[in-house]
């Protein structure tokens, strides 16, 4: 089994780990991602929110318990091909929670741009940004050696007992409904 | 993850009743909207996990997304359309269903 091991340091992850802690806590009970479910049927609402509720609250769990009591022994966190998907998940909902709340202040632009100095920003924003840039490299670094192993996992489909005919995935390249 | 709510509490000929009607009204979009959070090759990622789509193609939709805020990565029944969405939901994309009247 493929595995990666990241020594981190503990004077610079620590801290931010308070506030991994507390945007987690506010996911336990609110979707990270903006949702909108218009056109779902409205009986099926509240059990679509729960479902992706309970997905979100066990991928953030996965993720706090890498920075269990050996992680203040060691400093090191370990991918492999079982928490690979589950951990980039959950940093995707955290970086999600932190950007929509902690750095509001913050334009897309800046945030896309990636310019950013830590240091020219104003302190209560410091620890927030730190935090989300952390999380997007542990992101980088799953992508970057894991990707295969998500990608070998459970797919995204479900059982097809219509077949094909009446549906396009946009990726044929002679599909004709491809676009915006 | 298997959508397995969808049809709770419905009897069998209600949800034949309602395919059949479903196939008849037309096929569903699924549209990814853009968000300053995630990074490209996450999107990536996602749309060759979920759709299997190889990287040129799930590259050409991210940057579809990035670029003109939205890009319609399937279409097609609305059953398996509400299971793509909710699919891409639990990634935390910013996935809506649209009904495509043009079709």
């Amino acid at each position: 089994m493929k595995r990666i091991e990241v020594k981190l340091s503990l004077t610079v992850v620590a801290p931010l780990l308070d506030l991994m802690k507390d945007s987690a806590d506010v996911l336990q009970a609110q979707i990270a991602a903006p949702l909108t479910l218009d056109d779902i049927d409205a009986d099926f609402r509240d059990e679509w929110r729960a479902e992706l509720l309970a997905g979100q609250q066990e991928e953030l769990s996965a993720l706090m318990g890498l920075f269990n009591s050996d992680f203040y022994e060691n400093a090191v966190v370990a991918f492999d091909e079982d928490n690979a998907e589950i951990i980039v998940r959950a940093c995707s909902a955290l970086r999600l929670r932190l950007r929509r709340h902690d750095l509001r202040r913050l334009g897309d632009e800046q945030l896309e741009g990636g310019g950013i100095d830590v240091e020219t920003l104003p302190e209560p924003l410091r620890k927030p940004f730190m935090c989300y840039l952390f999380l997007a490299t542990i992101q980088e670094l799953i992508i970057q050696h894991l990707d295969g192993a998500i990608l070998k996992g459970p797919a995204g489909e479900m059982s097809d007992e219509d077949g094909d005919d009446d549906d396009d995935a946009t990726g044929d390249e002679g599909g004709d409904r491809e676009g915006a | 993850m298997r959508f397995e709510f969808a049809r709770t509490g419905v009897a069998p000929e209600e949800v034949a009743e309602s395919e059949t009607a479903l196939a008849v009204s037309g096929p569903w979009k699924v549209v990814v909207l853009n968000d300053p959070v995630n990074s490209m090759s996450y999107v990536v990622l996602v749309f060759r996990k979920v759709f299997g789509f190889d990287e040129t193609i799930a590259r050409r939709h991210m940057l579809e997304v990035h670029e003109q805020g939205r890009s319609v990565v399937w279409s097609g029944l609305r059953e398996k359309a509400e299971f793509y969405a909710f699919t891409l939901q639990q990634w935390h994309l910013t996935a809506v269903l649209e009904s495509d009247e043009t079709h």
